[in-house]
């Protein structure tokens, strides 16, 4: 119990500032759309008509309408999972590694619990630093569009989307873990997590540039709920729901695995 | 000079990997050129028909659009993401990892001055990352030499390519500054990441800042469209970067020397 208080009040203040970024972006991303509800122009039907790779080229994303609050939040949806994302891999990686990286685990493993409790202890607080997350973007999403929307309400969408989200942070949050479980020197686990991160991030443009790479969607999250997909079928794919389950669970699994066994660099 | 000799060896593994990813990156991209470049003629009716309003919130010019170099400038934003991602580690981590190596102790010990430390060790980074674009610039004038059959402007595929090492630049400032401001960097990637995705991100969202975003980020910073128009890289701008960089830097200095170092216990 200790180690879980302990890890999250160190983790409040990062926290915050994450917090504060995501805010921020969706309230930048608002006023940009603000602009557009007021210039009336809905200009995507005619660039429908563009082949797939010219709108990827020029950021569009395909079928959204940008003209309704919903379609615009899509959009905006891409940098906020960016943002999330980037938040759990490292808030995994470095939740585990850094009793290592500060000499602190020697100091840590010397007091009467098991590391599979550390583990767990660690493991939770860092779950409970996701959700907060998740929830205040869900918060200041649902606030923020409602503010600036005049059309049909969103809130339904948002919640959908943010779902999705939490799965990809579960994704990433357990990636930095494992990472951070398995090496012999976690002190570059977190560069690891991010060099990850950077290519499946960089896989999915890829794949919009380039439809025949189509089948290399499994290998990035980032693709598992696309914006568009969701909001035409209204719910989260289910074979995608499953497939980032177990994908959390194996991470977590192998974390556990391996870091209670391996040597500690100390 | 063997600070300078050990920290491009410290850094040899990583730079390798940097390059590879910027060689592929540039590669890939630039090796769907062809792909693009079939559908020229439907996608140059579709835009034709646009209103003019239209085509200049895309921010598309049709006349360079379906060039190389035009194809070039969509793309090299996620070349700078990637080149910047790179440059910010350096930045922050090149000194500071000494404090979180508990090594700073040991360095200071050594009969230079802090001034001489830091200068190799910036000189170091400096080294890395003028290779780094330059073995980008060869694989990268390679491919598109390759993919277009040599039918492309190569000046101005070389200077928009050039802006690389210039934004580069600032986000090694901007990481340096950061690294003598922090108290204590425990880990270089949680500081650099949102520190260059923040920036990426500011200038995603750009027609909200109108354009006055060149000047809050520096993703934005050298404008491609205005080097494909004029063949020149806008002076003004250099000269705005030099002056940052020198600013920054001289802080830079002045902070570290005068900076609290704890020692190892």
């Amino acid at each position: 119990m200790n180690v879980f208080i302990r890890e999250l009040k160190v983790n409040r203040y990062p926290l915050l500032a994450w917090s504060v970024g995501v805010v921020l972006l969706i309230y930048s991303g608002m006023l940009k759309f603000a602009g557009y509800q007021s210039s009336g122009q809905s200009i995507n039907q005619i660039l429908d008509q563009l082949p797939k790779s010219v709108q990827a080229i020029l950021g569009l994303n395909v079928g959204i309408d940008l003209s309704s609050a919903k379609g615009f939040y899509a959009i905006l949806f891409f940098y906020i999972i960016l943002v999330a994302t980037i938040h759990s891999s490292l808030l995994g990686a470095g939740i585990i590694s850094k009793e290592e990286r500060d000499r602190t685990s020697e100091f840590l493993f010397v007091k009467p619990i098991p590391r599979a409790k550390v583990l767990t202890a660690k493991l939770l607080a860092a779950f409970c630093n996701i959700l907060v997350l998740n929830l205040v973007t869900l918060v200041s999403s649902v606030c923020l569009v409602a503010i600036y929307n005049k059309g049909a309400s969103a809130t339904h969408d948002i919640i959908l989307l943010m779902a999705g989200m939490f799965f990809l942070q579960l994704i990433f949050l357990s990636l930095g873990a494992a990472i951070a479980g398995i090496s012999i020197k976690p002190k570059g686990s977190a560069s690891i997590a991010s060099a990850i991160l950077l290519f499946t991030f960089l896989l999915s443009i890829f794949i919009d540039f380039y439809s025949k790479l189509e089948n290399l969607k499994y290998l990035t999250p980032f693709k598992y709920f696309d914006a568009k997909s969701v909001l035409t079928s209204g719910k989260l794919d289910p074979f995608y729901l499953v497939l980032s389950a177990i994908i959390a669970v194996v991470l977590v699994a192998t974390t556990y695995l391996f870091y209670t066994k391996r040597d500690l660099d100390v | 000079m063997n600070i300078f000799w050990h920290e491009l060896k410290q850094y040899r593994r990583s730079t390798i990997v940097w390059v590879l990813s910027l060689c592929f990156i540039v590669l890939f991209f630039l090796s769907l050129f062809p792909v693009f470049s079939k559908d020229v003629e439907t996608v140059r009716k579709i835009f034709e028909s646009y209103p003019v309003a239209v085509r200049d919130a895309l921010n598309v010019q049709i006349d360079i659009f379906f060039t190389l170099n035009g194809f070039y400038l969509f793309i090299f934003t996620y070349i700078l993401l990637t080149g910047s991602i790179q440059a910010a580690n350096l930045g922050v981590g090149i000194i500071s990892k000494e404090a979180a190596g508990k090594t700073f102790d040991f360095l200071l010990t050594k009969p230079i001055t802090r001034t001489q430390l830091i200068t190799r060790k910036i000189a170091a980074a400096l080294t890395l990352l003028i290779v780094t674009n330059i073995v980008y610039l060869a694989a990268a004038v390679f491919t598109a030499n390759t993919v277009s059959h040599g039918d492309f402007e190569m000046n101005i595929f070389i200077l928009i390519s050039l802006t690389l090492i210039l934004v580069q630049l600032m986000f090694f400032t901007i990481g340096l500054f950061l690294s003598a401001v922090l108290p204590k960097i425990k880990s270089v990637v949680t500081v650099s990441l949102p520190l260059v995705f923040a920036f990426f991100i500011i200038g995603m969202l750009d027609s909200i800042f109108g354009n006055k975003v060149r000047y809050l980020t520096p993703f934005k910073f050298y404008d491609p469209a205005y080097i494909i128009k004029n063949g020149t890289i806008e002076f003004k701008f250099l000269l705005i970067e030099a002056i940052f960089i020198v600013i920054v830097t001289v802080a830079v200095y002045y902070l570290f020397n005068k900076k609290d170092i704890s020692a190892a216990d």
